[in-house]
C-alpha cells in the first residue's frame, strides 16, 4: 500500500513540469493579444486627371498607425490593428491616378526644395473603430475611420481641412477567422474612401474654389 | 416480431428525414419592362447590392447565377464581379454605385466611364439583391468523448429563407428592361445517432439555379 502510493507520488513529480508548461501555455493563449497587419491591393481610380503637383507628407502617426482594441470585460487589449502601411499603400494608389505628378515629403521643409509644387496634402487619421460580430450581435465584422484631410500651398498657407469617414463591412460567414474579417472589412473602408476621394476631391468647396481661382476647373 | 420493428424503424425514420430535406419550395416571378436580345460578342455584367447595414449580398452567389448563365449552348458572355468593379472603380462601390436608372444617365454623362464601359462591351447591368436568413432552429444535440470512443445524440432542425431580386438595366436605352425575384424556403433537419447525419434543405443553391435559368431566357429574349 505504501509502495504503491510512493509509486503515485513518483507519477505526479514525473509530470508536474510538463503539465505546468501545458497549462501555462493554455493561460497565456487566452490572455495573449492578437495582432492584425491589414495588407492588401486597391485599384487606380477611374478619374480625370489634374494637371497638378501635389507634395504628399505621410507623418509618423499615419505611416505607422495602429489601433488597439480593449476587451471591455477584462480591460486587456485585445486586438491590435496596424493599418499605417496600408493606408499609406492606399493613398500611394489614389493620388498618381487624381494628380499628375505627385512628390513624396518628408515634411513641409522640403517643399522649398520642389519649385514646381501647386499643393501640399497631409492625411491624418483621427479616429478608428472596429466592430466585431461578437460585441455588436451582428453577422458583419465593421471598419470605420475618420480622417481629417489637410492641404495648404508649399508655404505653408491652408487651402482647406476637411473631414471625411469610411466604412466598410465584410460578412462573418465568409471568412473563417477574426484576423481575415476584420481584414477584408478594413480594404472595404478603404476602398470607400478612395471612392470618395477622387470623385468628391475637386467638389469639396475650399478646394473648388481654388482650382477655379487658379484655373485648373 | 418486435426486434423485427425495431429493425425496419431506423431506416424508416432516416428515409422519411431524406424525403423531408427535399422539400424545398422555389418561386419565380418575372416582370418585363422592355424586349431584350443580346448577340454572341456582346456582355453583361451581374453585380451585388452592398448598400444596406444589415446585410449584403453574398459575393458566392452572384458569382453562381453568373456561371448558370454563361452556361449552356445559349449561355451569355459574364463579366467577373471582382475584374468589373476595380476596372470601374470608383463608380461601382457600395458608396457610388448608382441606385436608380436616373443616376446610370449621370454616370454615362462621364466619358472616362463610357469608354470603359464599351470596352467591356456591357449590354446590360444586372442588380442582384438579397439574402438568406436562418430561422427556427430547434432541437440540441449533445457528443461526448470517453476512453471507448465517442459519439454525439439528438436532433436539430432548422429553416431556411432566401429572397433575391434581379433588376436588369439595359445599356442602350439606360432604362431599366424587368425584374426576376425569386424565393425560397426549405426546412433542414440534422439527426445524430452516433455520429450527425445532416439532411440540408438546398434553399440558396435552388435560387441560384432557377434564377441563373430565368435570367438566360429573359435576356436571351425567350420567355
Amino acid at each position: 500500500m505504501v509502495k504503491s502510493a510512493h509509486n503515485l507520488k513518483q507519477m505526479f513529480s514525473r509530470f508536474r513540469l510538463p503539465t505546468l508548461l501545458v497549462l501555462c501555455s493554455i493561460l497565456s493563449a487566452c490572455a495573449s493579444t492578437n495582432t492584425i497587419t491589414i495588407g492588401g491591393s486597391y485599384p487606380s481610380p477611374l478619374v480625370p486627371q489634374l494637371p497638378l503637383t501635389l507634395g504628399v507628407i505621410y507623418n509618423e502617426s499615419f505611416s505607422s498607425y495602429s489601433f488597439t482594441e480593449v476587451d471591455e470585460y477584462s480591460g486587456e487589449d485585445q486586438y491590435i490593428i496596424n493599418s499605417g502601411a496600408s493606408q499609406v499603400d492606399l493613398f500611394s494608389t489614389i493620388l498618381p491616378a487624381v494628380f499628375s505628378e505627385v512628390i513624396y515629403l518628408n515634411s513641409l521643409d522640403e517643399a522649398a526644395a520642389y519649385p514646381d509644387l501647386d499643393m501640399i496634402f497631409e492625411p491624418v487619421i483621427e479616429e478608428f473603430q472596429i466592430g466585431l460580430p461578437q460585441k455588436t450581435r451582428l453577422d458583419v465584422y465593421e471598419i470605420w475611420v475618420k480622417y481629417n484631410m489637410r492641404l495648404s500651398s508649399p508655404n505653408g498657407n491652408s487651402i482647406a481641412d476637411w473631414v471625411m469617414t469610411a466604412y466598410g463591412k465584410s460578412p462573418q460567414s465568409n471568412f473563417g477567422s477574426v484576423d481575415a474579417g476584420v481584414n477584408e472589412a478594413a480594404i472595404e473602408a478603404f476602398r470607400d474612401l478612395a471612392a470618395t476621394f477622387s470623385l468628391g476631391f475637386t467638389s469639396i468647396p475650399e478646394v473648388n474654389n481654388w482650382l477655379q481661382i487658379n484655373n485648373v476647373m | 416480431m418486435e426486434h423485427l420493428k425495431q429493425l425496419i424503424k431506423a431506416p424508416l425514420l432516416i428515409s422519411l428525414l431524406a424525403a423531408l430535406s427535399a422539400c424545398t419550395t422555389t418561386e419565380i416571378d418575372q416582370f418585363r419592362q422592355a424586349d431584350t436580345e443580346i448577340s454572341g460578342d456582346e456582355s453583361i455584367v451581374i453585380l451585388g447590392r452592398r448598400q444596406s447595414n444589415s446585410y449584403e449580398t453574398e459575393l458566392d452567389f452572384v458569382e453562381c447565377v453568373g456561371n448558370v448563365v454563361a452556361a449552356g449552348n445559349d449561355g451569355i458572355n459574364v463579366i467577373p464581379e471582382e475584374t468589373f468593379l476595380d476596372e470601374m472603380f470608383p463608380f461601382f462601390e457600395p458608396r457610388t454605385a448608382p441606385m436608380r436608372t436616373d443616376h446610370l444617365e449621370q454616370l454615362m454623362r462621364q466619358d472616362i466611364a463610357v469608354k470603359k464601359l464599351e470596352e467591356f462591351g456591357v449590354e446590360y447591368i444586372v442588380w442582384l439583391d438579397g439574402l438568406t436568413q436562418r430561422s427556427g432552429e430547434s432541437g440540441s444535440i449533445s457528443c461526448a468523448v470517453g476512453p471507448g470512443g465517442g459519439g454525439c445524440f439528438g436532433f436539430g432542425t432548422w429553416t431556411d429563407d432566401s429572397n433575391f431580386e434581379a433588376e436588369i438595366w439595359d445599356m442602350d436605352t439606360l432604362s431599366s428592361a424587368g425584374a426576376i425575384s425569386a424565393d425560397a424556403n426549405g426546412q433542414s433537419y440534422l439527426p445524430a445517432i452516433i455520429i450527425p447525419i445532416p439532411f440540408l434543405a438546398r434553399v440558396e443553391s435552388n435560387v441560384c439555379s432557377g434564377m441563373g435559368q430565368q435570367l438566360k431566357s429573359f435576356l436571351n429574349g425567350s420567355v
